[in-house]
């Protein structure tokens, strides 16, 4: 069997898992519309008088790209906790298919369910009056960062997922990994204005390069905030390609750390 | 007939024991040996059962089999392929029955045979023919959920015969079911086994069950094949009929009539309150001794007269191997 007709069967049953139930189709859908038409707005009442040189709504609603992608990806380990423990993943292992493509087919699918979630909210927030403005470098940039951020996230929940083993453990790790991120990494305000030595910690955060190189990509230099990453002489051109190439980084690392991970838990 | 590589190759294959294992050992990480160089092969359309309680390298020796556990030592091949060198085609000459269920538990039974046809790239058509094999035609369309533990057992089964294995392994497939759904099922794997022309391997601790439906069993207990031969051979190795006697917490006095019994009594075999004895005698002739044996003043609170079982055969090879490590150490 080729890996990709296996590959293409995994992906299929995963994302019938994802979304062929009514209540999970809704969370996955909900959330952003929730986000975006309600809490997006709120945020705006209440911090969007800090700048005068960015739409707030549009900048608030990239920075709920950064909550939404991850929180659903570390969410996505879940899926796989199950099918390991209760579910169908030594089904998997005994198939004509190479072992490999098995997280492969999870992150694909972690990565569709991210994409539909992306044009939920940059579609909704345009509807509530955000302004984007792009090429299509700039969206590719964009993209590619939302794509690095949730692929990363969730390798890094599966990496969890097979090396704490308990899912009351991995639950607790889910509003950590997934949602205290979101509150430090810029998402609804800058970065400038946290303590140093907070701010020190933002910048090794994979949430803070994802959203201020979808800023980048959508909204332009002055929005996006590489200039409070990296020191002030790079051009912006030249901090969005170390954002990605940090970004890529995290998500090859957490990649291969998962794939060790489930190597070592499925082969005894 | 044109000859191709594919007949050629299968043709070898066919030549060869379906299942060998050959000196194989296993050792988990923190010391556990689980297998201890176990040897044994199965034969075309066979069905082997490896039978021993939990804990005895049973399903370590399936691990290694469905490629799940790595061996420490020796060989294992599947339909003629090594399960190290080449896992991909081993998985696809077999098919794998869990010793719990391993279903998705958020579709239909349907559903769950076409992810396994979609895997094993074969068509979905035989999925239907399965289905009514198994019975569950009428409940194809329902979540496995709704499932019981019967019907998400005949499932595992026809889903593990939806690719045609060459070989079927059943990793305790009876386990947690109730007797009469146990012999239902049994029953179907004879059938099936029959009409799909299968080599089955079978590991369970239901040794009376193994008795009626393996053409051959191995016994493992702690990790180290025990007997290997008929049910109904190592059956008369060990005396046609046993006499049971219940002894109570003394059974000192019984033992020593029985000791000193005239020829035609094995090993006595103590399992807490009672005394099990072999006997190469025919039922008649065993009553007579019994009634000659003076049990009942020695203790004996009850004498009965059955005929022997795999399950006494079992008991008999365990508790001499456990006496002889008991004595070597």
């Amino acid at each position: 069997m080729t890996a990709a007709a296996g590959f293409t069967a995994l992906y299929r049953r995963r994302l019938s898992v994802s979304l062929s139930q009514p209540a999970a189709l809704a969370g996955q859908v909900l959330t952003p519309v929730l986000w975006v038409l309600v809490v997006g707005p709120a945020l705006a009442r209440a911090f969007g008088g800090f700048t005068h040189q960015v739409n707030y709504t549009s900048y608030v609603s990239l920075g709920q790209v950064v909550f939404i992608l991850p929180f659903s990806a570390m969410f996505a380990g879940l899926t796989t906790m199950f099918d390991r423990d209760w579910g169908i993943m030594r089904e998997l292992l005994v198939a004509p298919v190479h072992r490999a493509v098995i997280p492969l087919a999870s992150t694909a699918v972690v990565l569709t369910v991210a994409a539909g979630q992306f044009a939920i909210i940059v579609g909704l927030a345009l509807a509530r009056g955000a302004h984007f403005a792009t090429t299509p470098a700039r969206l590719l940039t964009a993209l590619a960062a939302a794509a690095l951020l949730s692929a990363g996230v969730y390798g890094l929940a599966e990496f969890l997922v097979y090396t704490i083993k308990k899912p009351q453990a991995f639950g607790t790790l889910i509003p950590a990994i997934g949602a205290t991120p979101y509150v430090l990494c810029g998402a609804i305000y800058p970065i400038a204005v946290l303590p140093v030595g907070i701010r020190w910690l933002t910048w090794v955060l994979p949430w803070t390069h994802g959203v201020s190189l979808l800023r980048y990509g959508l909204m332009g230099d002055a929005a996006a905030g590489l200039h409070q990453i990296w020191p002030a002489g790079l051009s912006p051109a030249s901090a969005a390609l170390l954002s990605l190439a940090f970004l890529a980084a995290f998500a090859a690392l957490t990649q291969t750390a998962a794939h060790r991970a489930f190597t070592r838990s499925t082969l005894k | 007939m044109q000859v191709t590589r594919f007949t050629v190759t299968h043709m070898m294959q066919v030549t060869k024991p379906p299942l060998v294992v050959a000196g194989l050992t296993k050792t988990y990480p923190g010391g556990v040996r689980a297998v201890r160089g176990i040897s044994f092969e199965v034969a075309e359309g066979e069905i082997f059962g490896l039978l021993g309680p939990n804990g005895a390298g049973k399903t370590t020796t399936l691990g290694v089999l469905t490629t799940l556990v790595r061996p420490s030592g020796g060989r294992a091949l599947v339909a003629g392929l090594d399960v190290m060198r080449e896992p991909l085609a081993v998985r696809r000459a077999m098919g794998v029955v869990f010793q719990d269920s391993v279903l998705d538990n958020d579709f239909s039974g349907f559903q769950n045979m076409r992810l396994h046809a979609r895997l094993w790239r074969v068509p979905e058509d035989r999925i239907a023919v399965l289905l009514d094999a198994v019975g569950l035609t009428g409940r194809a369309s329902d979540g496995v959920r709704t499932y019981s533990g019967g019907m998400k057992r005949r499932l595992e089964i026809a889903r593990a015969l939806l690719g045609r294995p060459r070989i079927l392994l059943l990793d305790e497939p009876t386990l947690g079911l109730d007797p009469i759904v146990r012999s239902e099922l049994w029953e179907m794997i004879r059938t099936l086994q029959a009409e799909q022309g299968v080599t089955v391997l079978v590991s369970t601790h239901y040794l009376e069950e193994a008795q009626g439906v393996c053409d051959r069993v191995a016994i493992i207990d702690h990790g180290t094949i025990v007997a290997l031969d008929t049910p109904a051979r190592l059956i008369a190795d060990l005396g046609q009929h046993v006499l049971d006697l219940g002894v109570g917490a003394h059974p000192e006095p019984v033992l020593a009539v029985l000791r000193q019994a005239p020829p035609g009594l094995g090993e006595p075999m103590r399992t807490g309150s009672a005394v099990s004895v072999p006997s190469s005698l025919s039922a008649p002739e065993l009553t007579d001794l019994a009634s000659r044996l003076d049990l009942t003043p020695a203790g004996a609170t009850t004498i009965a007269i059955r005929p022997a079982t795999l399950n006494d055969v079992f008991l008999h090879l365990t508790s001499a191997a456990r006496a002889r490590a008991e004595a070597a150490a």
